[in-house]
This record gives structure tokens, sequence and C-alpha cells, in this order.
């Protein structure tokens, strides 16, 4: 291996990659993915989003060989995804996974060893470590068929890693869990990234996404609509400014600005722009009104998601990240976080 | 990774390989001897029991397997148990018509047991009273292997009284009367068949029939009467006339083409213009 | 590499033997064998034939639903729970997955097989009979029937749904075990089509009922030892040809 171009070589890169299925009795083609391409940078986290259907596992599955790319490359560091050497750097976690539930959770771990040639002390050491790192000890010796959702999912993670691989591939992690066992995921694939592995996973759950990735790819019918590092898309992207306050008269407040709504007691005023906040402001004051607060209101990866879902969306904004800019949010751009 | 060409040539190599040990196998073995193993069969009414419902299918399988085994001409031994074999399938399904006149065949051309074959047209006779041809076939056996003319002519009356029974069933049927020394009957009978005649064919071959038949009544008549003549004058006639002459007949009778029957006086015999040699006697 | 194929095989092993179904095949085999027991209490003369006849034949039985039935599922299970994803992800061939597959459920067989064989010559034993070596070797000629069983059902299980491939599987058993009438179409059929055809068919088609010495055993009737050459042969060679197929077809399966 040459060292210097294994610095400059992604962890995965996948260029053009297209995927037609067809009915089994009409013949009829379906394309489903229609020229993928995206990159995935060595040691960041990276969100594969898109709508359900939109080609998310059917990507995966390219990626791992369970489905075979009518066109277009898969490359994991460099190497041809399909060659045993690049199989050997994934650890994959399936959407809903499921094991066999005859086996106990030590079992499964060392059965999953089984399949790569490593030597039995480490695998040894390995498994325990896992079964520790997910959060299982104690459940070792159980039968899967008793394990919970959760537990599965954290079971699927350690039989991911079991041969210390460099890139994990993660398909919908999020999804069936609750609010507790997301968590604990968030933060074991923060943990992962600290150890310096690469996390490709895939969601429709935006607002784990927005919690941790460091980049993401917007997937839709089958093509990248927007790619790029979440601070980007996301901080420049002020969408407009709250007002609320409250102590105001309805009418009153209609002659100083009539963009707002009502709820609980309490008025909310959107702005347009920062320009007028300050006379805005002062004539709620003036009028006996209470400011409560004054918020920038940042675009959500949500907004991103589903303005990029809109069918008639403007021309302006079809671009990559960078045209993907309106005159409001000009100027705000400012690092979140 | 194995890779895929060899992995054909494996499949093809392996296929050859116990293509090639069957060949070694089937020449170590000898499956039957040259006895069939035939251990026994259930009643058709058991058979019809075990076949749960599909006892057209079962009578079905039964006919094709017998038609198999019964051509396996190495075993010599295969007849022994064709009545009952041929009894159990139209048990189950005794309006199935195929296996009564497949069984006769072959108890009649290979077997070589005709009362056995009569046996069993009866008995599809008997489960279709409305099929003129398990008659015609047992008339047709009684004729030509028994020779047994009165059983044939019985066969053949039961077959053309059938409805649908083609013409060449009653055309037999007069034929047997007819060898069974009954001319007057059969000549009657073929007259009706030439009356009736659906084509040119049947007419000619009524109009042979008849003319035979004529001819022979006729010339044995004539030869009668010759012989009568002989025995008064001591000679035979010059002529048919002498015997109009004499009183012996009234009148010459002609052959069916209406032409004068032809007459030696050196020997005294009377033949027609045209012979026919169809007593098979 | 050889590793892998190990650990496949192992973990098919694991999954029959902690499955019901095949504790409850295994303990009708053994019950049936048994029950010849109470069949030769109602025959004359030699009861030791009728028993044994009775004890093969539910050994051999019950072995067979084994065979079909593990076969297939174990297959389709893989993949209609989607745990082949796990298995296909990392960095095992199909290639290694079949041939896996086929030595686990090999590993199966004999392990079933042990059992009701070795109850089988116990209950022979407790009823008075000695041992035969020639029940041995029926019992090796029914493990190579069995591979080839088991082989087939791969081979459906690795393209098709459990129900046509038991289906097929059920057919071609039933086929291996009547293929001498194929020679009787061969000399009957006038037509050289169809003759080539039955000819085909023949050879293509798995010859089963060579691996049934039953009835050698039971009369002790002589081997001819070619006749055994020649079976094991043709069975090595056709499950040879049956993995080779299986893998061809196996490898361009998609998994949706």
């Amino acid at each position: 291996m040459q060292e210097q171009s294994q610095q400059t070589m992604k962890a995965l890169e996948i260029k053009d990659l297209k995927k037609t299925f067809r009915s089994n009795f009409l013949f009829k083609k379906y394309r489903i993915l229609k020229g993928i391409q995206l990159s995935v940078e060595k040691g960041e986290i990276y969100g594969f989003l898109g709508p359900n259907g939109a080609g998310k596992t059917t990507t995966i599955k390219c990626i791992l060989g369970l489905l075979f790319p009518d066109q277009g490359e898969i490359l994991i560091d460099g190497q041809p995804a399909h060659s045993v050497t690049a199989r050997r750097r994934i650890g994959f976690l399936p959407e809903n996974p499921y094991f066999y539930d005859y086996l106990s959770a030590r079992e499964l771990l060392f059965f999953s060893a089984s399949l790569f040639n490593l030597p039995a002390a480490i695998v040894r050491d390995r498994v325990a470590a896992l079964i520790h790192q997910v959060g299982l000890s104690g459940y070792e010796d159980l039968k899967l068929r008793k394990f919970s959702k959760g537990m599965i999912q954290r079971l699927g993670l350690a039989q991911a890693l079991i041969h210390d691989p460099d890139l994990l591939i993660l398909d919908e992690p999020f999804s069936g869990l609750d609010p507790i066992g997301r968590k604990d995921l968030r933060t074991l694939i923060l943990s992962l990234r600290e150890q310096g592995k690469t996390i490709f996973f895939s969601s429709h759950i935006l607002q784990d996404v927005e919690m941790m990735v460091d980049r993401v790819g917007i997937i839709l019918n089958g093509a990248i609509r927007r790619e790029g590092k979440l601070s980007e898309l996301i901080s420049r992207s002020i969408q407009y400014y709250e007002i609320v306050c409250a102590n105001i008269a309805e009418k009153e407040l209609a002659k100083i600005q009539p963009n707002f709504v009502c709820r609980d007691d309490q008025f909310f005023i959107t702005l347009a722009s920062d320009a007028d906040i300050n006379l805005v402001v002062e004539s709620i004051i003036h009028n006996g009104g209470r400011i409560a607060a004054v918020n920038p209101v940042k675009m959500t990866l949500e907004d991103i998601f589903f303005n990029e879902m809109q069918p008639h969306r403007p021309a302006t904004t079809a671009g990559g990240a960078d045209g993907a800019r309106t005159s409001r949010s000009e100027g705000a751009g400012r690092d979140n976080q | 990774m194995i890779p895929g060409r060899l992995l054909a040539v494996i499949f093809m190599a392996g296929l050859l390989l116990a293509a090639g040990m069957q060949n070694r196998y089937d020449a170590t073995v000898n499956y039957f001897g040259d006895r069939a193993t035939f251990v026994s069969l259930p009643s058709g009414k058991a058979l019809k029991t075990l076949s749960f419902g599909y006892s057209n299918l079962a009578a079905d399988l039964l006919f094709i397997w017998s038609i198999q085994f019964y051509s396996a001409t190495y075993l010599t031994n295969r007849f022994d148990f064709l009545e009952r074999v041929y009894d159990t399938i139209t048990d189950i399904s005794p309006q199935y018509k195929e296996p009564y006149i497949i069984g006769s065949l072959i108890m009649v051309y290979e077997a070589r047991d005709i009362p056995m074959a009569l046996r069993l047209l009866d008995k599809g006779s008997r489960h279709n009273p409305d099929e003129w041809f398990f008659d015609q076939d047992a008339g047709y056996y009684c004729f030509k292997f028994l020779k047994d003319y009165p059983k044939a002519e019985f066969y053949y009356q039961r077959a053309a009284a059938k409805p649908g029974a083609p013409a060449f069933v009653k055309r037999w049927k007069a034929h047997l009367v007819y060898l069974n020394d009954d001319p007057g009957a059969a000549y009657r009978m073929w007259l009706e068949i030439y009356e009736n005649a659906g084509d040119a064919m049947e007419k000619a071959a009524a109009f042979n029939h008849l003319y035979q038949i004529k001819s022979e009544i006729d010339t044995g008549l004539l030869e009668e009467k010759i012989a009568r003549f002989r025995e008064n004058f001591r000679r035979w006639p010059s002529s048919l006339v002498e015997l109009i002459k004499a009183r012996l007949v009234s009148a010459l009778p002609s052959d069916f083409s209406g032409n004068d029957y032809i007459y030696d006086p050196e020997k005294g015999t009377v033949t027609a213009a045209r012979i026919f040699r169809w007593k098979r006697r | 590499m050889k590793m892998s194929m190990k650990g496949i095989a192992i973990n098919t092993f694991k999954e029959s033997a902690r499955n019901k179904m095949f504790y409850l095949l295994v303990f009708f085999g053994i019950l049936f064998a048994l029950s010849s027991k109470l069949i030769s209490f109602l025959t004359l003369g030699d009861a030791m034939k009728v028993l044994k006849d009775t004890g093969l034949a539910a050994v051999n039985f019950f072995c067979v639903l084994i065979a079909i039935f593990t076969g297939i599922n174990l297959v389709y299970k893989e993949i209609e729970k989607k745990t082949i994803f796990n298995i296909l992800s990392k960095p095992v061939s199909r290639d290694q997955f079949i041939i896996g597959k086929f030595l686990g459920l090999a590993l199966t067989m004999l392990t079933a097989l042990a059992a009701m064989a070795g109850i089988f010559f116990l209950f022979v034993w407790m009823s008075g009979g000695g041992f035969d070596l020639k029940i041995i070797l029926y019992f090796f000629m029914l493990f190579l029937e069995l591979l080839v069983i088991v082989a087939i059902s791969l081979l459906f299980s690795s393209f098709t749904t459990p129900i046509l491939s038991f289906i097929f599987t059920v057919s071609l058993y039933l086929i291996g075990h009547i293929m001498w009438t194929f020679n009787e179409f061969k000399t009957v059929l006038r037509v050289p089509f169809w003759k080539h055809f039955m000819q085909g068919l023949y050879y293509l088609l798995p010859n089963l009922d060579k691996f049934n010495i039953k009835n050698e055993v039971v009369l002790n009737t002589a081997f001819n030892p070619w006749t055994i050459l020649f079976s094991v042969l043709y069975a090595l060679a056709y499950i040879l040809a049956l993995l080779a197929v299986t893998i061809l077809i196996f490898r361009r399966r998609e998994f949706q």
C-alpha cells in the first residue's frame, strides 16, 4: 500500500452508481438509483438522509455487494467494494437487524468472528470488550430470542465491530429505538469517531442526525440532491427573526406589524430581516407591550430536507450546497456550535 | 472465489461422471432378471377407495403403467396377471373405453388368449351399452382367430344394431351371415346396403358381394339342375337352354350385372363372368 | 477462507440442532423404529426380518424428511430473515456460504443418522439379533442419499421459495426412486427427439434407488462390490455437480 496516496483517499467513494430493478413478470423497469455520487472522508460521521424509498438501503446494499450495480464505481479506501480486502474494512449493521435467535450474544459474536480469520486469543478479548462497550454485560449468555430491540441493536453494533473495521455502515440505526436507546447509540457512535473510525449511516430521523453528523448527503428519488458539511448547510441559513411579546392588544400590534400569530396569550411576530427589529421592538414597548424574546430562527436540517423535497422548487435553489442561498440569509453566516 | 468457468466445468464433469457411473452401475445390475416381480395388485374396489376421489387419474396411471409393463418384452411372465390388471383398471373407471380396446389387443396379439379378450370386451359392452366397437372388435376376433362364425355373427349383429355403428359393421354382419351358409339372408342384407349405400365405394363393394352371392346361388342351382339332366339323359346338356326344354327350369337366371352365366358343355359346369373367391373355408 | 466456511457449517449445524422440528423428527424416527417390534409380533416365522425391515424403513423415512426440511429451510431462512446480510457483508464469498451450508447440513444429517442408527442397533441387539456389518453399509449408502437430497434442496432453496423447493425436492426424490422406468420409456418411444429427451433426463435426474440396499441387507443376499463403488462415485460426482450449479446460481442472486 502506498502510504501517501492513502492520506488522500476517501473512506468511501461512490461514483455514478445506477441500479434498476425489474418486476418479475411485467419486465417493467424501476430506476432506483439514478447516478449516486458521494464521498465520505476518513474519520467523519456521514449522515445519509432521505425519505423512505429514496434509495438509501439500495445504495448500502450495493456497497456491501448484496446487490450488483448496473453502473458506477464504489471504492472503499481506494479499493473496489466487492474485493475481500475492502469487505474486511467494513462493519455493517443492517436495518432492523435480526440475528439467529437460537444463539446467545456471546455465541453470535464468536460466529461473526469466525467469518474473519482472527486469532482465537484476540477474538476472546475483543468479544469481552465489545460486550462491555455496547453495554450488554450480564446478558452475554442469554438467547437472542429474549433480547429487546435496543439490545439487539447494540449487539448488532458489536458484531459489526468484531473485526475492528475502519468504516462502519449503519442502515437506519435509530429506527425503532426509544429516546434512551437513541441517546445511548449516539454516544456510542460519537465514541467510535473518537477512536478514529469513519461512520456512514442512513436515516430519516433528522433530529438524531443533526446532533452528531459532520457531513450529510440528501438522497431523493435515487439521486443525491445536496451534500456537504452540516455546519455549512445550515449555519448561514437564518430563515427569519421571531419576536415574542405579550401584554399588548391585538389591534395595536396589527398596526405595527401584521405578520404574527397568537398562542397562549403571546404573540409571535415574524420578521424577514434583522433591519426592522429595533423599530418593531420600540413600537411594542411604546404601546405598553412586554418583549419576551427576540430569536433568530435558523434553518434546521428538516427545513433543508423539506425544501429539497418540494416538487416545484425555484431554480435558484436547485444547485449544490453553495448555490442555495437566498438574499435574506446573505451575510448572516456564522458558525454555530 | 472459484472461477465461474471452473464451476461450469465442475458441473459438466460432475454430471458426466455421474452419467458414466450410472451406466457402469446399470451394467452390473439386472433390474428384474427375466421375471417380473409382481407381488399383488389390490382389487379395483380397494384401489378406488385408495385413490381418494381421483379414481379417473388412478385408472389413467394404472393404464399407462400397464402399457409400459406389457410392452417390456423381456419379461417372460408378464401375462400372468393380465386379466386381473385390466379388470382392475376397468373396475376403477368402467366408462374409460381405451383400456378395453388396448387390453383386448394385448390379450389377443401378445398373450394369444381370445376368450380372455372376449370377456373384457363383453364387460366393456355391458358398461357402455351404446358403443358398437366393443362388439365389432369381439366379432372380428371371433372371425379372425376362433373362426367361430356364428359367434362372430352374434357380435356383429349386436354391433350393427347400436346407434352410430358405421356402414362397414353392417357389411361385416352381412358377410358373416353369408359365411354362416345363409346366402339368401346375406343377399337381402347386401341388397339393403347396396340400395342405401352412402358412397360409390360402398356401393361397389356391395355390388361385388351381391354379384358373388347371386352367382353362387344361381350357379349352384343350375349345376344341380344340370346334374339332374345328366341323370335323365345320360349326357351333359349342350347348352343351358336345354334345361328349359327339359322343363327343369322355367327361365335362365342372369348374374347381378345382367349377363348370362357361362356354361362349359364338356364338364357340365356353370361359372359367372367375374369370379370372386371370398369363401375362406 | 477455510475458517469462515467452518464457521458457517458449525452455525448451520447449531441451528438445526437447536430446532425443535429436528428433535421431533429424530424422536419419531426412533419411535417408529421401536414400533417395528410391535409389527414383528404379528408375523410368523422370521420376526427379525420384519423388525429390521420396518426399523430401517423408519430410519430412512425420517432421515429423508429431516434432509428435505432442513435443507430447504436453512438457506431460505437466512435470506428471509436477512441474517445472510450479516454474513455476506463480511469477507465471506457466496461460494463459501454455500459450501459451508452444505457441510453444516451434512454434519446435521450425520448426527441424526448416527442417533437413529445407534438406537436401531441397540434395539436389534436387545431383541436378540447380532451386529451386522451390512447394516452399517446400508446406513452409509443412506447417508450418501441424504447428502444428494440435501444438495438438491440447497439448489432449489438458493433461488425459489420454500414451498416450491419442497415440491421440487420431494418430486425429485420420488422420481429418483423410479428412474428405472425411464429405461422402459427409452425402449418404447419411437420418436428420436423424445427418446433422446428421456435419455437425457435419465442421466440428468438423480438416480437414488441405487442407494437403497434395504432388501439386500435384510434378505442377506450377496453384494456386487462394484455396484457399491459405482454408487459411491455417482453420489460424489452428482453432489459436486449440484454444488457447482448452486454456487453459479447463488452468485447471481441479489438480495433486495
